[in-house]
């Protein structure tokens, strides 16, 4: 489980860092397969990571997989709609720099992440 | 009594059993491991869905959109399609009916039976459905390109949220057509859904094979085709999502139960009804994490509100029903989804509220026109399109019926209920608000939907599965029970998703019509469509000045189209008229206008002095009107 949540940090880490130089240049379909991944599920997953979701008892936590995977897609079309909305309100429209800030937004939760596994090791050592 | 429910509630896992699991090193006994299913068994279910899968795939690629007609999709569609549909209900019932209960094999049947079910648009047309996905797009190339809303053209520029994502997606990837996007969304964002359907059928019953069930059925029974590439399919998702939270993590009594005479009869009466709340797919979030989890709550809300009209005010009545039976815990979040959708009104949708307030408040608690009002103008056209209303009407009764039943069978059994039934009813809240141009009965319709699903399937779940002995299936009386339920309800949804499949769909010469008149046509031309039904204004959506003669509603004793009005409009300017297929099948199929009445339009007015047709191939024909500045 613990390697399974470092694969999936790798994986949002490195999506996230590729979106940026793809959002200036690339093949279309690779621009819009990474972007395209990142708006859909990147913060959200990166924030699923940091939050500890576990159940109380596992017999009654059946959803808890569904409710991550929600809860990924959902936090991250909220923040695309919200980071595009606000730089079109602000007239700053710049959809590289949509991408940048949604690409530190993840960085940002999986670092936060990475602190709160090592004080949670530290702690139980 | 205190303000926790979950609290309160006696856990049902058998006594000692997570003792053992800490202290003994053999692995503990689980739902998932107990009862024995052979391998080849799941191989085989697993093998049954990939067969149906293939051939379901085949068969609708053998399907002659020439061939559908008036009732739609369902009489086109070859013998083997069924078979493949048969094969994939069957494979999720067999699935759902093993001891073991396997998530993955269920994920996998539910997958098969949406891309049989709701993928027949893309594979068989390879067009985006709808001409409102069309200009969706280009609402999205508009932004993109121009990075303003231009407030005053129309009501999306107000609630540009959605728009706005997909302007930076298209702006950031260089990609500027994303017609592949919006043709496969009905597969995509029916897939998106699984996690938070799931999630939130989790919450709403006792056992994870009736929230499957549930889940499966909502798949059967989503008839109203809300899942285009749209912002109210975008907002359906954070909606579920926001509910499954809410309920998975904040759940419980918002106030402490015996503050007040008041409470305490709420309590009171919530428990009588239903005192056995589920804690199933409870999440018990440390504290930092439950105020992250309220953020999280918070711009979904946010996002939901800059994207849609109407969602946000769906999410009210739902937050609620859900306050005051002690399913939410967060006393703010209702009055936080009442101050973002009309502050958003107020102040980022002002240009909107200006001239529209007439038709924003003007059916406000008109019960009957927003409902019955409503509905009368859909129940006409021909008969064909007919026999699809109706069977619209009978599907929805029959979704009530069984969801009224599923209730009654639940307080019966003292199983959870109340929720399900409280989701259910929710959203009729807003019937007296306003008809939304009249589809608000079929938005409400789909809001309900995923809790009236889980209700529907409780009788059908054996008391043991009730009871949260998960150990067993569901036997083969109720299983056979659920899969004539499933080939039902399958049979219906082909008729009642896909009976406009005619207006609802293109084809590739409509859109080299549109194309030619786009290549034609100088920029700031004004553009006429004969019947509002063309797969235009994906691109150079602000260029033109877009006109329609007639919308695409039913008008009973339309009189005859005829060339005045075109030649009014263009007596200054000139103008281009297109005539497509798809409107002359919208105007057959809802009656818009008298029968073969658009075939008479072009012979007479296309001949008319000053009329000349400058393209036309087998999808339709476009005419160039001459006017004073000779078409410009």
């Amino acid at each position: 489980m613990a390697n399974e949540r470092i694969y999936l940090s790798y994986a949002t880490a490195a999506v996230a860092v590729a979106a940026v130089p793809l959002s200036f240049f690339g093949p279309g379909g690779l621009r819009l397969a990474v972007i395209g991944l990142l708006m859909l599920a990147g913060p959200g997953t990166a924030l699923v990571l940091l939050l500890r979701l576990d159940p109380p008892r596992s017999m009654q936590a059946t959803g808890v997989l569904p409710l991550s995977i929600a809860v990924a897609i959902a936090f991250s079309l909220a923040m695309s709609t919200l980071v595009a909305t606000a730089m079109i309100y602000a007239g700053l429209w710049s959809p590289p720099a949509g991408v940048f800030i949604l690409t530190a937004t993840t960085l940002a939760l999986l670092g936060f992440e990475l602190k709160r596994s090592r004080t949670t090791l530290a702690g139980a050592k | 009594m205190t303000n926790d429910t979950a609290e309160t509630v006696p856990a049902r896992t058998a006594p000692g059993r997570d003792e053992h699991a800490r202290h003994s090193g053999a692995k503990p006994p689980t739902d998932r491991n107990l009862g024995l299913t052979p391998s080849w068994k799941i191989g085989a279910l697993a093998a049954v869905a990939a067969v149906a899968l293939v051939l379901g795939i085949w068969s609708m690629t053998r399907v002659d959109p020439q061939q559908i007609g008036g009732s739609g999709l369902i009489s086109a569609l070859p013998l083997t399609y069924f078979v493949a549909l048969a094969f994939s209900l069957a494979g999720f019932v067999a699935s759902l009916g093993l001891r073991r209960f396997i998530p993955g094999l269920l994920t996998w049947q539910v997958l098969v039976l949406v891309l049989i079910l709701h993928g027949a648009d893309p594979i068989i047309h390879g067009l985006p459905r709808l001409e409102a996905s069309f200009r969706h797009l280009g609402i999205a190339d508009n932004i993109s390109q121009s990075g303003q809303l231009n407030t005053g053209l129309d009501a999306y520029f107000n609630w540009p949220g959605f728009f706005d994502a997909l302007g930076m997606l298209s702006g950031a990837t260089g990609v500027t057509d994303l017609t592949g996007i919006a043709t496969w969304a009905p597969v995509g964002i029916n897939v998106i859904l699984l996690a938070p359907l799931l999630a939130l059928a989790t919450r709403l019953t006792s056992n994870p094979r009736q929230a499957w069930a549930g889940v499966w059925v909502f798949y059967l029974t989503s008839w109203v085709g809300q899942d285009y590439l749209a912002p109210q399919a975008y907002a359906f998702v954070l909606l579920l999502t926001l509910l499954a939270l809410l309920l998975s993590t904040f759940s419980g009594w918002a106030w402490p139960t015996d503050r007040n005479r008041f409470c305490r009869w709420l309590a009171r009466g919530v428990s009588r009804l239903d005192g056995s709340v589920a804690r199933q797919g409870i999440v018990g979030p440390s504290r930092v994490d439950a105020a992250i989890l309220v953020v999280v709550c918070s711009l979904i809300l946010m996002a939901m509100t800059a994207s849609h009209q109407l969602t946000p005010f769906a999410a009210i009545p739902f937050l609620a029903v859900f306050l005051l039976t002690g399913r939410l815990r967060l006393r703010f979040l209702p009055v936080l989804a009442v101050v973002l959708p009309v502050g958003w009104l107020l102040f980022a949708a002002s240009a909107y509220l200006q001239g529209h307030t007439g038709q924003l408040f003007g059916s406000f608690g008109d019960v009957g026109a927003n409902t019955l009002g409503a509905l009368s103008t859909k129940v006409s056209g021909s008969d064909s399109h007919m026999f699809v209303v109706y069977t619209r009407l009978a599907e929805v009764a029959l979704v009530w019926v069984l969801a009224i039943i599923g209730a009654i069978t639940g307080y019966r059994k003292k199983t959870p209920w109340l929720a399900a039934a409280a989701g259910t009813l929710a959203p009729l809240f807003l019937i007296p608000a306003q008809p939304y141009g009249g589809e608000l009965l079929l938005r409400l319709y789909l809001f309900s939907l995923p809790f009236a699903a889980c209700l529907a399937v409780l009788p059908l779940m054996s008391d043991k599965i009730v009871a949260s002995d998960r150990t067993g299936g569901l036997g083969l009386k109720r299983a056979l029970i659920l899969l004539l339920l499933g080939g039902l309800l399958a049979a219906t949804t082909i008729v009642t998703r896909y009976g406009n499949d005619s207006m609802e769909s293109f084809n590739d010469d409509e859109i080299a019509v549109v194309n030619h008149l786009y290549s034609t046509a100088p920029t700031g031309s004004i553009l006429i469509e004969a019947v509002r039904n063309t797969p235009w204004k994906a691109q150079h959506y602000a260029d033109y000045d877009y006109r329609a003669l007639v919308a695409a509603e039913a008008r009973p004793g339309a009189a005859p189209l005829t060339c005045d009005p075109v030649n009014e409009i263009a007596r200054n300017s000139g103008a281009y008229v297109i005539v497509t297929d798809s409107q002359q099948a919208a105007a057959d199929l809802r009656g818009s206008t008298p029968a073969d009445d658009l075939k008479h339009f072009i012979a007479t007015c296309g001949t008319s002095p000053g009329w000349t047709k400058v393209f036309e191939n087998a999808g339709g024909v476009i005419f160039q009107i001459q006017g004073a500045k000779n078409g410009k």
